[in-house]
């Protein structure tokens, strides 16, 4: 062996701390130039999302939608003649690395727009650093608890609303009218509970218990004991992984589906069918904004998925509950404010994307309710079956959201 | 009367799943005088190797029995690069460990894509006895845990080996001057707590689904319930993690379950305070 090829102790120091560096720097930003050759100094559109820690998965499918359709985009000739550039920051599933990473897009890139943040949290912590302090328009994808209603942030994902209104009715019908309300201990199940409980009583039903329980809570005997003494016809959960898979495997083996009862939950989508063994979950009920088998009823959604599982094979889907629907509603809503507001300012697009529409999109058409910053959109209601999900009742058009 | 059965099996069940978690970190700790951080990563990689072997269409249980020995060896290696470094410095032994199991933990991560994946239990169903319902996983659990109590402390009381162990902690210098290889037993005894973590996690996976966190979530109790049943033995990680799992399955039976999270500390720290150098001081191995 020739002396060069060894790696001297000061080599090997030298080049871990470029890569230190390297990664202390630059990990986790990442710019999409437009292509060579588009003409006009490009529109600067910020994501700011997840892509790793406890929530990467979801993340990583927002970041990937936004590429798509960036590239989408630029190859049509741009936004009002000027191709867009995207420039990604990790949020990181934390939310005081956000704040420092999403001011990078606000302080250094000058972005025009930022989209993302999926936890309530991480909205709560960025859009501060956004809005007020940054001065831009900020764009919020993610089903929600609802009550956001601070100027020039736009919502493109359900609200509590949208999620139950047709919903609970349907499990009245198809459960029974005995609810329970385990949830996690953070804002959004306190606030979504405090609405569907009106709709249940309202539409007949009545509420037996509810109760909250610690985020990494994994032990739910007490309360699957709670479910079946009390003879509970649908659970309505908002416990959140990891008790999420437990509990619902429980409640299984106490027997709660062979006796008739109705599982439901409003963020289970095709990512979280994996969590527990398909006959443990077998006919929970779910309703949101898109479910992959849509596709077999819209074409226009058909595309996209398409598209999405051409261009990212592999284990990030593209799914309603990790807020990749919610962005590419979005994107499109921005992008036809853009060409009428024929500016990328933030009042003129704020007042075009007031009442902006697309005609297609997952799930199908959307549009703005003027004066609302929330979206109006088709709801779908699925139930889980043998690993996959079925629809078993879809909104006739399209569904208020019913905030600010 | 069928409310306060079940109630019972399933507080049972839980304090089981969490001696069966801790044994390992209490062994090391107790042993080696090393707080291993990592050790919810060693619970997180038994889990994985049954994950996979559910992904390649084995058998669930040879999974089972196999996770023990892939932990083991890996924790085996780990010790010969790394932790054998650490024993004249237990702090900066923690800080090691931390930064083995943040890697262990988000290349997990990476392998599963950050979501959570369901393996199925070797033993699925149920059997009824009267008008209760009995999981047959759990109850496996419970007897394993049983079975690998009484198994470690066998080898660790009565056995040649134990013996070692027991002299190479109570005077390094004495058993190396009577010719025994500390360096080795320590090894040994790693390994050995690492097996125990692999097979928490192989044997738990199915209850909990396999996700990159799985194993942190037990970390925190863990170094509790080491703490309530004193550093230095091998019955006092039993007793420990005993109390705090019965504690923390049990308490959501009777108050707010999140006013019982609370509690479980509460009343640990008030059990520390009182018997400051563990339960089961003075009357150990």
């Amino acid at each position: 062996m020739s002396e060069t090829s060894h790696v001297t102790r000061r080599r090997f120091l030298q080049s871990t701390a470029w890569m230190s560096g390297a990664i202390a720097t630059g990990a986790g930003s990442w710019v999409v130039p437009p292509a060579w050759g588009q003409s006009g100094n490009p529109i600067k559109v910020g994501i700011a999302t997840d892509l790793t820690g406890a929530i990467g998965y979801a993340g990583n499918a927002n970041a990937n939608i936004a590429k798509l359709l960036t590239k989408e985009i630029n190859a049509k000739g741009g936004v009002i003649g000027r191709p867009i550039e995207l420039l990604i920051e990790d949020t990181a599933s934390n939310e005081s690395t956000a704040v420092a990473n999403v001011r990078k897009l606000i302080q250094r890139d000058k972005v025009d727009v930022v989209f993302g943040g999926i936890t309530s949290s991480m909205r709560n912590a960025i859009k501060d650093v956004i809005v007020t302090r940054g001065k831009t328009l900020y764009i919020y994808p993610q089903l929600y608890e609802g009550k956001e209603c601070t100027p020039y942030i736009f919502c493109t994902g359900p609200t509590p609303a949208q999620q139950c209104d047709e919903f609970i009715p349907w499990l009245i019908k198809n459960g029974g009218k005995r609810f329970a309300l385990p949830s996690a201990n953070y804002v959004w199940p306190h606030v979504l509970n405090q609405y569907a409980r009106k709709v249940i009583e309202s539409s007949g039903g009545e509420v037996i218990f509810e109760e909250y329980y610690p985020l990494d809570q994994v032990e739910y005997s007490a309360t699957v004991n709670k479910i079946m003494t009390n003879k509970v016809d649908v659970v309505f959960n908002t416990v959140i992984p990891p008790g999420v898979g437990p509990f619902f495997k429980q409640l299984y083996e106490a027997g709660f589906q062979k006796r008739g009862g109705r599982l439901s939950c409003v963020y289970y989508d095709e990512n979280t069918l994996n969590i527990n063994a398909p006959h443990e979950i077998e006919g929970l009920a779910s309703c949101l904004d898109y479910f992959k088998v849509v596709t077999k009823e819209d074409a226009p959604s058909g595309r996209i998925q398409a598209e999405y599982d051409k261009q990212f094979p592999g284990n990030i889907a593209f799914a309603a509950g990790s807020a990749a629907t919610g962005m590419y509603r979005g994107l499109k809503l921005w992008e036809a404010a853009v060409n009428e507001a024929k500016s990328v300012n933030r009042d003129p697009v704020a007042k075009a994307l007031d009442h902006a529409k697309i005609s297609e999109g997952p799930g199908g058409p959307a549009e703005m309710v003027p004066g609302k910053r929330h979206c109006k959109m088709r709801m779908y209601t699925a139930v889980a079956k043998g690993g996959t999900y079925e629809l078993v009742a879809r909104s006739k058009g399209l569904v208020d959201p019913k905030e600010c | 009367m069928e409310g306060a059965i079940t109630a019972v099996f399933e507080v049972l069940n839980f304090g089981a799943i969490m001696i069966l978690v801790v044994l390992g970190l209490g062994v090391i700790a107790g042993m080696m005088g090393i707080f291993n951080f990592a050790h919810g990563e060693f619970v997180l990689l038994g889990a994985y190797t049954v994950y996979l072997f559910s992904v390649w269409a084995l058998p669930i249980w040879l999974g089972m029995l196999v996770a023990p020995a892939v932990v083991a060896a890996i924790a085996l290696v780990l010790e010969r690069l790394v932790i054998r470094r650490f024993y004249a410095a237990p702090v900066i032994a923690m800080l090691g460990t931390y930064a083995i199991g943040l890697v262990i933990r988000e290349s997990v991560r990476g392998l599963i894509g950050g979501l959570y994946r369901a393996v199925p239990e070797p033993l699925p169903g149920s059997f009824d006895i009267g008008a209760v319902h009995i999981a047959r996983w759990r109850l496996s659990i419970v007897i394993v845990t049983a079975l690998v109590i009484v198994g470690s402390y066998l080898l660790l009381s009565r056995t040649g080996f134990g013996l070692r162990v027991r002299a190479a902690l109570e005077n390094p210098s004495l058993a190396r001057a009577s010719g025994i290889s500390t360096d080795r037993v320590y090894a040994a005894t790693f390994a050995f707590g690492a097996a125990l973590a692999g097979l928490a996690g192989a044997l738990v996976v199915p209850v909990f689904s396999l996700s990159a966190d799985l194993g942190i979530r037990f970390l925190i109790q863990g170094f509790l319930a080491v703490m309530l049943g004193g550093v230095g033995s091998f019955e006092g990680s039993v007793v420990g993690a005993g109390v705090i799992g019965i504690l923390s399955a049990a308490l959501p039976w009777a108050v707010a379950p999140v006013l019982a999270d609370v509690l479980v500390f509460v009343i640990a720290v008030v059990l520390v305070r009182l018997w400051p150098r563990g339960l089961t001081a003075g009357r150990t191995v």
